[in-house]
């Protein structure tokens, strides 16, 4: 489902990807997601719904900030 | 009062504060603000078990034996009963919330070495607070309840010449009530409502000019009253409807 498809109570809603890792020596991954119409609220989102475990940096990105290469279904050239 | 009492202020409302936080942990407008509000109330009820830790090396003993009298509690009147309306979660979330932690902030900033080393690890816990009140409170909520938290908010700071002035002065506070107030203000980006306030009516160890108190069920699960129904031994409760 695309960003502009959420319309949870803000009308201008937009989903957000969060990031974590638990060490230096691990890549950032993806933990999971949250919608929330700004960043303010997504970062409190983010923390209140992902931060059962020691991680050591989180981080969200609007998921439209993404720049997508392919998609699944989509051959990768 | 003495700054332990003020401790204990902190103490029961934060406390209080994270029971209402609670309550809407099923009735949030979504998913992520039902979630929020759990982990908020889990926040504020580990912070009040902290504050409580700080009473004894500050010579308060307040806090004990109190089985019979609800107002016994040091809260504020807008944590009185379970809120009904979003609106009032979100004004006490950015308004309260904020000026508990401001006070947190003055005392982590002032002179008294168990509020220094011990209160520290909240505040970098209260920015995910701030950073979701500040969110909804941005997006609008009515009046009534905004107004009335800043009024409690004020009320709690205590006037100009009272024991956190005074507290200021000797430096276990960094900020007095007017310190606090521009603090809060500045946070939030907006200026606190024009109110007079009746210091007159003011309770100076409870900081509130309305009387009132918790509500009865509350003050049953402080004092482990509603577990008790739920205990297969029933120790002379119901059970569970």
């Amino acid at each position: 489902m695309s960003g502009a498809g959420f319309n949870r109570v803000h009308g201008r809603a937009r989903e957000y990807e969060v990031f974590a890792r638990k060490a230096r020596i691990e890549p950032l991954r993806l933990v999971g997601s949250v919608v929330a119409p700004d960043d303010d609220l997504a970062a409190a989102y983010a923390r209140a719904t992902y931060d059962e475990e020691r991680w050591i940096e989180m981080a969200i990105v609007p998921r439209e900030a993404m720049v997508t290469l392919w998609a699944p279904g989509e051959e990768g050239e | 009062m003495s700054l332990g009492t003020l401790i204990l202020s902190l103490a029961d409302n934060k406390q209080l504060l994270g029971l209402r936080y609670a309550e809407w942990a099923i009735r949030a407008p979504s998913l992520e603000a039902d979630i929020a509000a759990a982990a908020m109330g889990l926040d504020d009820l580990g912070h009040s078990r902290v504050l409580y830790g700080c009473l004894e090396p500050l010579g308060e003993r307040g806090h004990l034996g109190r089985e019979s009298d609800p107002a016994d509690y040091l809260n504020l009147p807008y944590l009185d009963q379970p809120w009904t309306s979003w609106d009032q979660f979100v004004a006490a979330n950015a308004v309260l919330d904020t000026a508990f932690t401001v006070m947190i902030q003055a005392c982590v900033e002032g002179n008294v070495g168990v509020l220094r080393s011990r209160l520290r690890k909240m505040l970098s816990e209260e920015r995910y607070h701030f950073l979701h009140g500040r969110s909804w409170f941005r997006a609008g909520i009515g009046e009534q309840p905004l107004e009335e938290a800043w009024r409690q908010a004020l009320e709690w700071f205590g006037p100009s010449d009272g024991e956190v002035a005074e507290l200021h002065r000797q430096g276990a506070l960094a900020m007095g009530p007017a310190e606090l107030r521009a603090e809060l203000e500045g946070r939030l980006g907006t200026q606190a409502p024009d109110l007079e306030i009746d210091w007159s009516a003011w309770d100076p160890r409870r900081r509130r000019s309305r009387p009132g108190q918790i509500d009865a069920r509350t003050f049953d699960m402080l004092r482990g009253l509603e577990e008790r129904r739920y205990h297969p031994s029933g120790a002379g409760g119901t059970s569970p409807g």
